[in-house]
């Protein structure tokens, strides 16, 4: 059983694309701390995928905090993390920057992004309003 | 990298015919490779000479280590190969096959082998000649999976089989990448040409949707010649549909950078594919060659969609 969701778009690595759905599906708690993760048997042949890319996106999610080994018991899901202060910088500052950087480029205005950030902070409530 | 076929200059000429021209491949271990073409490409003489049933004419190639003159009977326990014409002792009922086969393998799983036939409901007491292809093509993927080969070939595995049963193929077929140095090649002609402009692809979308994510390499070989061999993440990175909307119509012919493929232009509308796409440089680049570009739209392409550009830019058979 694959418990998350995943929607492939062309033009992005699937590893990248799988990845994020996981991320997304803890965010939203569809994924909570302690649930069995699929094995990179089962995820290949449920989303059809290369069992190569399946294998990296285990490994990409344990390096980053998301997934634990459990000895006889294959990956699950950690519990949450308190993000260092690399990431904080990289969303805070990085990531911030581009969207307003783009945002200008396009001539939107800072109240539509303000807006728009608060809509989507509830990335629940986003579907259901969609 | 470890590669488990390898081929240099590989040659194969009928006559004055070239099936397989000067071929350099490689195919690394514990990868899902793709070769496309359309038909009589030279795909299946390329397999053949790999196993050792027909002699190349020149070049070489390394399988498994060895080279493909020198197969025998111990490589060839470590490789699976069903092709599309395959032929089966068709007296034999589907259980006397493939107890016929378990002998001669001495990595025969026998459980494995159970959950296979359980898996595609194979008829095991019918006689071969009274099923159906697919059925059939089932029983030679399990005949040649449950020894659990390190190198699975599959000439043209999926053409003639309805959606459902191809997607138990697939599964079939993922099943032995479970172990240890396993790869798996498989040859189709996903795209087949009518003549012209006119492409017609036999393979439903949802069956190219599943090669583009099952094969990390990709390769197409055209009247012998490989035009395309690629991992299948670069050449998504790689490729984008463009379209442009100009303020006022240029001529478009001035200063077009070889890498935009096939471009056209209806009016203030432009068309192009770029195939060296990167984030951010390739925008900036369109900018500077189209000054009044006011709208700009770059997607990403599906593999169907970038064989249809290389199709048309490499004038794949034109019949």
């Amino acid at each position: 059983m694959i418990n998350f969701t995943v929607k492939f778009q062309y033009g992005t690595p699937i590893y990248e694309q799988i990845v994020y759905a996981v991320k997304k599906a803890i965010v939203t708690e569809q994924l909570k701390p302690g649930d069995q993760f699929p094995s990179v048997r089962e995820m290949s042949k449920e989303l059809r995928i290369n069992p190569n890319t399946a294998q990296k996106v285990v490994a990409h999610l344990v390096r980053e905090g998301l997934l634990e080994i459990k000895p006889g018991v294959g990956s699950v899901v950690s519990g949450p993390s308190m993000a260092t202060k690399a990431q904080r910088d990289k969303i805070l500052n990085n990531e911030v920057e581009k969207l307003i950087v783009e945002s200008k480029r396009l001539s939107i205005t800072k109240k539509e992004v303000v807006d728009a950030i608060i809509c989507n902070w509830a990335l629940d409530n986003k579907e259901g309003k969609k | 990298m470890n590669s488990t076929i390898e081929t240099r200059d590989l040659t194969k000429r009928f006559g004055k015919n070239m099936a397989v021209q000067g071929l350099n491949l490689t195919v690394p271990t514990g990868s899902i490779f793709a070769f496309l073409g359309p038909n009589g490409a030279g795909k299946t003489t390329t397999i053949k000479t790999l196993m050792n049933i027909m002699e190349p004419t020149r070049g070489s190639s390394m399988v498994l280590g060895v080279d493909s003159k020198r197969l025998g009977p111990k490589e060839f326990t470590q490789i699976g190969y069903v092709s599309e014409n395959q032929e089966m002792p068709e007296w034999m009922t589907v259980n006397q096959f493939l107890n016929y086969c378990r002998k001669m393998y001495l990595t025969w799983d026998n459980k494995f082998c159970n959950d296979l036939i359980d898996q595609f409901n194979l008829p095991l007491k019918q006689n071969l000649k009274s099923i159906s292809r697919g059925m059939k093509m089932k029983a030679a993927l399990v005949s040649s999976l449950a020894y659990r080969p390190k190198l699975l070939i599959l000439d043209e595995p999926f053409s003639g089989l309805d959606p459902l049963v191809r997607d138990e193929f697939v599964s079939g077929m993922l099943d032995i990448t479970g172990g240890e140095n396993w790869t798996i090649f498989i040859s189709s002609h996903d795209l087949d040409i009518t003549g012209g402009e006119n492409w017609t692809i036999f393979i439903s979308s949802h069956d190219i949707d599943e090669v583009e994510r099952l094969a990390d390499w990709v390769g197409i070989i055209d009247r012998g010649l490989l035009k395309v061999v690629e991992q299948t993440e670069v050449l998504q990175n790689r490729f984008r549909r463009v379209e442009l909307t100009l303020q006022e119509p240029i001529d478009i012919k001035l200063n077009f950078p070889e890498k935009w493929y096939l471009p056209k232009q209806q009016g203030r509308t432009v068309h192009f594919f770029d195939s060296q796409y990167e984030t951010g440089k390739s925008e900036a680049q369109i900018c500077e060659i189209f000054p009044t570009c006011s709208n700009m739209e770059v997607s990403g392409m599906s593999l169907r969609e970038m064989f249809v550009v290389f199709a048309k830019k490499f004038k794949i058979s034109e019949l």
